[in-house]
Order: structure tokens, then sequence, then C-alpha cells
């Protein structure tokens, strides 16, 4: 196993108010050949779940760097099924290699009975659902030894037995559990626009104190019998619509770090760097008007 | 109003295997027919899954084409499902899928060149080690020799075939250049995988080489790997310890 804490002193544990991007592995060698002006990056902590090899050992030079996120997409927090322990057990071990300053997972579930969708499944928003999954939570933040932020996803469907909105159900959950939030604002824009909401009330319902981390990703439009439906594809600029959305969430949620999110049909790193600077700019303006 | 664990076993039940039916009481009629707000995640489902596996077989992929390996890999999504949150593991068992597919026909050879593949992936991604203690093995008297277990760098694989899948898999790994035509009667294969200071390498081995490092990596004595390897002929132990420190398969010794 790669010792990266025999590297010598590391960044500052803190991701700062500025905004990363997310780490791709077609990025390392620009990443570590040229050290580019990137505030933070943010890793899928299951790409770097391996033993050994290439990436484990260029994720462990980049941290010696840069700041690092790692966030998670396969624990399945929601699911009835038992936690997995060995997944577990390798999100603790990148953990404890790479020292992140967050740590994040997703507020959905992806397994029962042992078969796993891979996907970010959406949960019914009722009081069975809300005590499981914070339960889950709190046994996740006990192993790990640290608060973890949960993400808000997309959705394309709505139960029939939910009892509350979204944004009620994961106020709930950070409340009952005691994580943190972390809130992809693309999502919000696509679960809005297809469930028929304003984003708006789902900001209005978050304490910002819970809020620690803020995501911006792109998505795709589909017509499915003849009406839109968005898809949380990762895979584009961020939209109009929701740069508008972040301009509002910053006066509300104020020095959060923001992340720009990139999972598929990946750009230059030129290309996130200039979505980053983007936010950047939008933040400072935004401090200019509050001041 | 269903549990947590009806609602998800019915939706897993829509997704995997194709019945929305399974689902569809659970789910807020909204517009857009529940089947087909289904067959979203369905459809993100068997993609994450695909091209999971696609990465792991890049040299198959171009070996059969595009739109068979697809083909391949959806009927193995359908048969062998997920069953990790980490997609890495997904095509574990690809090779045996492909095996049992062309069994009989004159693509049978596919099977052994993706569990090549699959091997070159666990080389990649097995623990680092450090190479073995020179000083150490020094200080072994030369009367206990054949009571020491070595032991092989975590990266170390062995891998045999009738078939030249060495060959085939380098003529479709990494290259855009058309390969040349491949004898399959040009075999058999008889491989070391390792990883040594970062790199990947491949070893041939001899038919003695090859039962004595199954042996050591058994965790049998060396007395015992020796005699496993001089059962055939022109095996020479002192020679093959050697080669195998040097080229970093073998890493260690209890």
């Amino acid at each position: 196993m790669t010792d990266v804490r025999t590297r010598g002193a590391r960044p500052s544990t803190g991701l700062g108010p500025k905004t990363g991007i997310g780490l791709r592995a077609q990025h390392h060698l620009r990443v570590l050949s040229e050290s580019p002006s990137v505030a933070w990056f943010e890793a899928h902590t299951e790409n770097y779940f391996a033993d050994g090899g290439a990436h484990i050992e260029a994720l462990a030079q980049i941290r010696a760097i840069y700041p690092l996120s790692l966030h998670g997409v396969g624990l399945s927090l929601g699911s009835a099924d038992p936690l997995n322990r060995e997944h577990l057990r390798r999100v603790r071990r990148a953990v404890n290699r790479f020292e992140p300053a967050l740590v994040s997972e997703h507020l959905s579930w992806s397994s029962f009975g042992r078969r796993f969708a891979n996907d970010l499944l959406p949960l019914p928003y009722t009081d069975e659902a809300l005590r499981h999954v914070s339960t889950r939570i709190a046994q996740v933040q006990d192993f790990l030894g640290r608060r973890i932020l949960i993400e808000n996803v997309s959705s394309y469907l709505q139960f029939q037995c939910s009892r509350m909105p979204e944004w009620e159900f994961i106020a709930g959950v950070a409340a009952e559990s005691g994580c943190a939030i972390l809130l992809d604002l693309n999502n919000i824009y696509v679960s809005a626009r297809n469930h028929g909401y304003e984003p708006q009330r789902f900001l209005d319902a978050i304490d910002p104190r819970a809020v620690q981390e803020i995501h911006l990703a792109g998505h795709s439009a589909v017509q499915i019998d003849g009406q839109e439906l968005l898809i949380d594809t990762h895979g584009a600029p961020v939209c109009n619509a929701v740069w508008n959305l972040y301009c509002t969430a910053l006066r509300r949620f104020r020095d959060v770090p923001t992340l720009i999110e990139w999972d598929t049909d990946i750009p230059a790193l030129d290309v996130l760097i200039a979505e980053a600077a983007k936010a950047d700019a939008l933040r400072a303006d935004a401090h200019a008007l509050a001041a | 109003m269903p549990s947590l664990r009806e609602l998800q076993s019915g939706f897993m039940h829509a997704l995997l295997e194709g019945e929305p039916d399974r689902a569809a009481p659970f789910i807020a009629p909204q517009g857009i027919a529940v089947a087909h707000r289904l067959g979203v995640y369905a459809s993100n489902a068997r993609s994450h899954f695909i091209e999971s596996v696609i990465s792991s077989y890049p040299a198959i992929r171009r070996l059969v084409g595009d739109d068979y390996f697809r083909q391949c890999a959806r009927g193995f999504h359908t048969r062998h499902p997920s069953r990790s949150g980490d997609l890495q593991p997904a095509g574990t068992r690809f090779p045996q899928y492909l095996s049992e597919l062309h069994g009989n026909d004159p693509y049978r050879y596919l099977g052994d060149v993706a569990r090549l593949e699959w091997l070159i992936q666990e080389t990649l991604l097995a623990a680092d080690h450090a190479p073995l203690d020179l000083a150490k093995l020094a200080r072994v008297a030369q009367v206990d020799y054949d009571e020491l277990r070595f032991y092989m760098h975590p990266s170390a694989r062995l891998f045999a075939s009738e078939f030249p899948c060495w060959a085939i898999w380098d003529a479709n790994a990494g290259s855009d250049a058309q390969p040349e035509p491949i004898d399959l009667r040009a075999g058999p294969d008889r491989l070391l995988l390792v990883r040594n200071t970062g790199q990947l390498r491949f070893h041939r081995l001899s038919l003695g080489e090859q039962a004595f490092l199954h042996s050591v990596q058994a965790g049998e004595s060396f007395a015992t790997a020796v005699e496993r390897g001089a059962a055939h002929c022109g095996f020479d132990a002192a020679t093959a310890l050697q080669r195998f420190v040097v080229n970093g398969a073998i890493v260690g010794c209890r």
C-alpha cells in the first residue's frame, strides 16, 4: 500500500471557498507535469479502491500538491440491504490514504438482494426511509470517524408513497444523522423541471449551516411521450439556468467550496478550469454586491 | 404504503429483469409513462455496466468490433449483473461468459484472450511490494533452503492457454494499425505477468518454470516447488530462482 503520509507536509486540509474540479484519470499526467492552477480536486472514491498501481500513485502525488475531496458513488446508503462493510472498509482505506478535506456520498440507493444497479436511484420520501438512511449515515460516520456530506440526486420519477418534498427529506436526514449537505444545484434544477416545482423552494428549505459544498454540472434533455425529461449526464457545460441558480445560492450559502463536475465526454482540462474560473468570478461578484 | 424493502425489491426487478409492472404501482403518474421513466434508470444501469466492461477489455473490443462487443456485454449483464457498488469487478466473469458463448466454434480462443486481459487488469491494480531482501536470503543457511516458502509479488499472475493469446492481445492493444494475421496454432502460451518498478512485464515460461511458480503460489516449500519443476525436462532450480527474483516475481520468503 502506498503510504502517502510519508511524503511530507501536504497542503491545508481545508478546501477554501474557491472552485475545484472533478479529477479524471485522463488528466492525471497533465496535472502532475504542469501543476495547473486549480484550487482543489474531487475524486470518485471508487476509482481509487485498488490495492496499488499507477492510479493510486498518481492520486497520492496529486494530493501532495492539492487539497482533495473524496466523493463516493457506490455505498448505496439508502438500500434496505445490510450496509456493505467491504465497500465501507475500502472507503475508509481511501480516506486514510489520501486524507481528504471532505468525504461525501449520495442520498440514494443502488442495490437490493445483493444485486447492484450502479446508478443513483431515488428514495421514497417517507418517515421509514428518513429513519433508515439517517441510521446508516450515522453508522458510516462512526466507522470513518468523521462527518460526511450527502448529496441530493437528480430524479426522473416520484413515488406515490412519498409524504414530504425532497428538501424536507434531506434537511431531516441531515438533522437526524448529523451529516452535512452537498448541494448539487444541477440536480435540484433537473428534478425541479422534471417534477414541476421552483428550485428556489429547495434552496429556501436548507439550513445554510448544513451546506459544506456545492456541485455544478451539465445535463441533457430527451423527449419521451412528447414531453421533455432532463437527464443528469455530467457531460455538458453548466447551463445558464443553473448558473443563475448558483448566483441565488451564493447569497444564501456564502463561502461554500464549489465543484465543477464533468464525468462523461470529458473535455480538455482547460475547459474545466474555465468553468471553475466562471464560478469564481460569479462568487466574487456576489460578494461585491453584498458588501 | 409499501415498505422500503418492498419498493426496492420491485424497483430492482423492473430495472434488471425488464419487468416494469413490478415497480409501476409505486410510481406517481406524471405524464410520461411509468415504464418509460423506469426505462431511463434501466438504460443507465446497463450503460454504466457495459462501459465498465469496455474499459476492462479494450483489446477484446477491438478484436471483435464495438457492435458485437456491446451485444456480448448486454448478454453478460443479464446473466451476471453487478454484485458490487464498485464497477471495477463487473467484468470478472466475462472471460468465462465468452468461453461458454464460443465453446465449440472457431472463436473459442476469445475467452482465453479475455482471461489474459483480465489478469493484466489485476496485475495493474494489485498492491505494491518491495523487492526481495537479498541480504535476508543470504543469511539463510544452505540446509534450511528446502523448508523456505517463497512468496510472489501481489501483482504476479500465471497464465496458460493452448492459443497464442499474448500475440493476439498485443496486436489489439494500444495501436490503431491493422494487425498482421496470427496463426492460432502458434501457441501454447505459458506466461508470468508481474508489475516491476511500476511497469507491466510479461515473461514466457517453460513447463518446469510454470510448475515451480504454481507451487510457490500455492505456498508450498522450496523443496516441493523444485520437485514440481524438475518433473519437466530442462528445469534448473538455481536458474529459475535467480530469474524470478531478478524479474521481481518472487519478493519474499518465510
